[in-house]
């Protein structure tokens, strides 16, 4: 391979290449704000100034190819003194905002400062003044006098949304940003650019305010809002979910991800409709309940009916390791009928990241065994319960009443309906015994997406039966000095276990002999059994995950 | 005076013997937090009762009413014991201390000591060493290093001290030939205090009886800075309470001997000169007695702000290399005084 | 290691100490008759000077708003983590401002870095000394407590831009 000699250490490229990328390559970074791996190179920042020898100018680094032998310094006598000349104009209309900005602590513009700015200005006239709170979509707030033109934005609605929205206009100090006259900033991916951003001039509406980044812990996972699971980063403060952000996996999701799903997708973890504790039906009512009776209960009743009086409906929404051990369960008490329902939403579907299937895992649903509802399927339920053959239902983590509305009538005839859910919905009123189930947030657990890419969550909120330092999950400052008086340790935890915990109290009290001390003990028995999943272990999906081997699966409806 | 009398009275004597030491180490402890407030600028406890008077009385209060913790490792009844132990030994010393000559009261003739004890200074010597097991005991019974530490060095500390002091006091008892309080009392006559006559002794013995006591410049096995509280670390209300008592009743026991050893007792020098009514006189006494105590108990509070604390080895070399040495030559000066003026 | 060699060699009458001791104590006797320093607390009461550390406040401007924007610097420049902060939007200039600002006095250690790192000039250290709570939740002083009118604080902030 080629090699370039950069600040005198040869580093290799490959051809056709530009500077700052195979720097990046070598684990260098030369400061840039224009510049995105996965944007048009368009070199209006000159941050990434480098002195290339034989070159007559300092040149962009963005901008120019490598070639072999080229010998470049990014932190020569010249080079630093363009650098430190950049940082001085971009801040000389740049307000002195970072108290109030919501970018501070992750802002290239505040880091290059830091490293490069003067420290004082020599500016004495006023700075420009620009409008500072324009609504530029539903989601984004745009602050014009923060901006610093780099266009990011601007070419990440051309290239990757393509929906061509934003534009510079006016001219010398006036020049801001907008979309086209009467149109909003609003195709499904335009929270992206608030991550690109390199300042904080495009704010998510929804997190605004809510806290600065130094206070949150974040926490690696998948978004769960479509089968393309997104990687994605859980910020949690105070055991609450404040924000999700993309996080770059170049197989899956790139840098991005759509505004639904950074959202819509975990809201429901700390909202009031979570259930907190196990409950048992008496008297008509839904009772809270200790979790030993709960459990106890469950096999009781369980135990009186036979395999085929019984159907199980796991979940699309549920980690491979719960669908496993409701498969277990269902083997131990004779269950055929193993299924779990789609969530297709027709249509919604685009060449970027959104996929038609709602459901973060239906593909490893399948690959454990449970069928996917199909019109055959269903009216066989029906009929089967309405025949009052059927006598027993055993959901989990799906609101199949809600989806099913046909259910509701039937519900009459079945003598008992166990249900595992994270919060109230249309089954949970018709639940005989309802298990409370960790969300995605609070468990470990893996998903495959419609790519058959095996990835792994992490708990990133505490429940009731985890401790974020015993637990080894990510913590913050204030999770790591912060005792039990304190006000910012005492956010809600709820009473909730993961499905695959409650499962396997259920099997045991039943007597099946399997001993699973954690999500990781569940997973290395799929990867034992199920071919698919053959040789994997947590370590090795790690953070970017992994193609499950054999076969090439590409989601087919 | 048959034997009925003979008890009524001791136990009178002995009653008001304890009522006033009790009284006396209450507003010692007054007294000493109001000097050391004078001797740093302060004004010292001032809000309960006229002046802070009633403050010894807040103080006992407040301890009885704290909890009673003894710590898991700790051998329970050694615990409990060892204020007890160091209590007794410090009450039952004062039974032989001569507060004033004999005074007639109905006609019977009274001696101002709990009990005349004819080998009194023994008496006094024996129950000083058994002290140390009161200290010895509770550091280590408490199972807590930093008493154990506390408890060690008292015991070394006490054990070395004890061997000068009872050398300088071997040059009182050859002046006057007796172990009697009352007669070495007596032998002081005038002008004949044993501070004057063998100053060496006076000194070795003053020092010594400040490591006795365990204060300041000798508070090895409490010293704050390292060890806690030493000995009573792990002590708390009503035991606490019961060392602190110890602590002053020996510094007033301390004074009282230094004054009866050394300070002539009761004398008034030549009081009897002036021709004054018995009972007059023997008011005097007594009261010259306890102005003379209350002076050295002064003195105790006084040293404590104004020396530091010694280093655990500095303390050890002074005992065995000069105090020890010193009372040696101070029985050579006494037994040459004697030489040269009474044969 | 050799032992360090003093100055000065004492002769044998400063080495037994004697004299010095009874200076020392004389000293000590001096003491105990000069005037007493004491201030009787509750009826006389210490006046700090402006330079004095007391409970940290919130400035409370002439138009009767906070000065403080949230930025939470304090809250993560706090060295015993005695303040949370919860920003919200308003519709003043400044955007935002704190809607929870609490400062845990069981925490503070009054080290005034809070002060020095504001931005704003919005938090700084009263003259009030005079803190008593008799449970933890008490102890965690609100907006309430903790704004205070500018008028109070004018000898401090002058202090400050003297000195900062
Ligand atoms: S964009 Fe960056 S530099 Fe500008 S105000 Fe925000 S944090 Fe500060
Ligand atoms: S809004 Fe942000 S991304 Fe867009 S041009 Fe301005 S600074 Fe760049
Ligand atoms: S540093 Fe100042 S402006 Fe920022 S939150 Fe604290 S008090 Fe408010
Ligand atoms: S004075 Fe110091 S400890 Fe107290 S709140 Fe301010 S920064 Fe925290």
């Amino acid at each position: 391979m080629p090699k370039i000699i950069l600040d005198g250490k040869e580093i290799e490229f490959k051809p056709g290449q530009t500077i700052i990328e195979a720097a990046r390559d070598a684990g260098i970074d030369i400061p840039h704000f224009c510049w995105h791996p996965k944007l048009s190179v368009s070199g209006n920042c000159r941050m990434c100034l480098v002195e290339v020898e034989q070159m007559p100018k300092l040149v962009i680094s963005c901008a120019t190819l490598a070639s072999e032998g080229m010998v470049v310094h990014t932190s020569s006598p010249k080079a630093v003194e363009a650098r430190n000349a950049v940082m001085e104009f971009l801040l000389i209309n740049h307000p002195l905002d970072c108290p109030i900005c919501d970018e501070a602590g992750e802002c290239k513009l505040q880091e290059y400062a830091y490293a490069h700015g003067r420290g004082e200005s020599r500016f004495e006239e006023m700075k420009v003044r620009k409008e500072k709170r324009i609504q530029l979509g539903p989601y984004i707030k745009f602050d014009a006098e923060r901006c610093i033109l780099c266009s990011r934005c601007i070419r990440f609605t051309d290239e990757i949304a393509k929906s061509h929205q934003l534009t510079f206009i006016k001219r010398g100090d006036k020049v801001t940003i907008t979309t086209f006259p009467g149109e909003s900033f609003d195709n499904p991916y335009t929270l992206n650019t608030t991550d690109i951003c390199p300042v904080g001039a495009l704010t998510n509406q929804d997190f605004r305010f809510k806290a600065r980044v130094w206070e949150m812990s974040k926490t690696n996972s998948i978004c769960i809002g479509c089968a393309r699971g997104c990687n994605i980063e859980i910020w949690v403060r105070n055991n609450q979910i404040l924000r999700l952000t993309p996080r770059y996996n170049e197989d899956v999701n790139s840098y991005w991800m759509c505004d639904n799903g950074r959202l819509n997708t975990f809201k429901f973890v700390n909202s009031d409709s979570r259930i907190d504790g196990p409950f048992v039906r008496r008297n008509g009512l839904l009772e809270k309940v200790s979790w030993e009776e709960a459990l106890s209960e469950a096999s009781n009743k369980l135990k009186k009916y036979k395999g085929n009086e019984i159907a199980f409906i796991g979940s699309a929404y549920a980690t491979n390791e719960d669908n496993f051990m409701f498969i277990k369960l269902a083997k131990l008490l004779d269950v055929k009928k193993v299924m779990f329902a789609r969530h297709i939403k027709e249509g919604d579907q685009d060449d970027i990241l959104i996929r038609e299937d709602k459901t973060p895992n239906s593909l490893g649903a399948e690959l454990i065994g449970l069928m996917p509802i199909n019109e055959n399927l269903l009216n066989e339920l029906f009929e089967e319960i309405s025949t009052g053959k059927i006598k027993v239902l055993y959901i989990i983590e799906d609101d199949i009443f809600g989806k099913y509305e046909n259910l509701k009538e039937l519900a009459k005839k079945l003598e008992l309906i166990i249900v595992h859910a994270t919060n109230k919905n249309i089954t949970t009123e018709f639940a005989d015994i309802l298990f409370p189930a960790s969300t995605y947030a609070e468990k470990h657990g893996t998903f495959v997406n419609f790519q058959g890419r095996v990835q792994r969550i992490r708990p990133a909120v505490a429940t009731v039966e985890l401790d974020r330092a015993l637990d080894g999950m990510s913590m913050s400052r204030w999770d790591k000095f912060g005792t039990p008086f304190d006000r910012w340790m005492q956010g809600k935890k709820y009473d909730a276990k993961p499905s695959w915990k409650i499962l396997t109290s259920i099997s045991t009290k039943l007597g099946l002999k399997i001993k699973y001390e954690m999500a990781e003990d569940v997973f290395e028995d799929i990867a034992n059994t199920i071919d698919e999943f053959k040789g994997l272990d947590y370590d090795l999906i790690s953070n970017n995950g992994i193609k499950i081997k054999n076969k090439a699966y590409e989601y087919i409806k | 005076m048959n034997i009925w009398e003979l008890v009524i009275i001791t136990i009178v004597k002995i009653l008001i013997a304890i009522t006033t030491l009790l009284l006396s180490v209450a507003y010692m402890v007054y007294f000493e937090r109001k000097i050391s407030a004078w001797a740093q600028n302060r004004l010292g406890p001032n809000r309960v009762g006229y002046k802070g008077l009633l403050q010894p009385f807040a103080d006992v209060f407040k301890l009885l009413l704290k909890e009673d913790i003894v710590p898991q490792a700790a051998n329970k009844t050694l615990h409990t014991l060892a204020p007890f132990i160091s209590l007794f030994v410090a009450f039952a010393t004062y039974a032989v201390v001569p507060i004033g000559p004999s005074i007639n009261i109905f006609g019977k003739e009274i001696k101002l000591v709990a009990a005349d004890v004819n080998i009194g200074i023994l008496y006094v010597l024996a129950l000083t060493s058994l002290g140390v097991y009161g200290v010895t005991f509770a550091g280590w019974s408490s199972g807590s290093k930093y008493s154990l530490l506390g408890g060690i060095r008292s015991s070394a500390q006490m054990i070395s001290y004890e061997v000068s002091m009872g050398f300088s006091i071997a040059g009182v008892l050859l002046l006057s030939e007796s172990l009697r309080p009352i007669d070495i009392v007596n032998a002081q006559y005038g002008w004949m205090w044993n501070a004057i006559l063998q100053p060496i002794g006076f000194i070795t013995f003053v020092v010594s009886a400040f490591a006795e006591t365990n204060r300041l410049p000798f508070d090895l096995p409490e010293a704050e800075p390292e060890l806690v509280g030493g000995y009573h670390t792990e002590y708390s209300s009503f035991k606490f309470a019961g060392f602190f008592l110890a602590e002053y009743a020996n510094m007033i026991i301390a004074s009282c001997l230094i004054v009866t050893l050394y300070l002539g007792g009761w004398q008034i020098p030549y009081i009897d000169k002036l021709g004054l009514n018995a009972t007059v006189t023997t008011i005097l006494q007594v009261g010259a007695f306890l102005f003379k105590t209350a002076f050295m108990l002064f003195v105790f509070i006084w040293v404590r702000w104004s020396i530091p604390r010694f280093r655990y080895d500095q303390l050890m070399n002074i005992g065995w290399k000069v105090m020890f040495p010193l009372s040696l030559v101070n029985i050579i000066w006494v037994a040459l005084l004697i030489m040269i003026f009474k044969i | 290691m050799v032992a360090k060699k003093r100055k000065k060699n004492l002769n044998f009458f400063e080495r037994i100490y004697i004299v010095e001791i009874i200076k020392g104590m004389i000293l000590t006797l001096k003491n105990m008759f000069r005037p007493k320093f004491t201030m009787e607390y509750p009826e006389v009461k210490f006046e700090p000077p402006a330079s004095y550390r007391g409970r940290p406040v919130l400035v409370l401007d002439e138009n009767g708003v906070e000065r403080c924007v949230a930025c939470g610097l304090c809250s993560r420049v706090c060295p015993a983590l005695a303040i949370e902060v919860q920003a919200a939007e308003t519709e003043y200039e400044k955007e935002r401002y704190p809607e929870k600002f609490e400062i845990n006095m069981l925490r503070c250690i009054f080290c005034g870095f809070c002060e020095e790192v504001c931005p704003e000039e919005a938090i700084v250290m009263s003259k009030d000394y005079e803190l008593v709570y008799t449970n933890r939740e008490d102890a965690i002083y609100g907006k309430d407590k903790l704004l205070v009118p500018i008028e109070q604080l004018r000898d401090r902030i002058e202090f400050l831009r003297k000195f900062k």
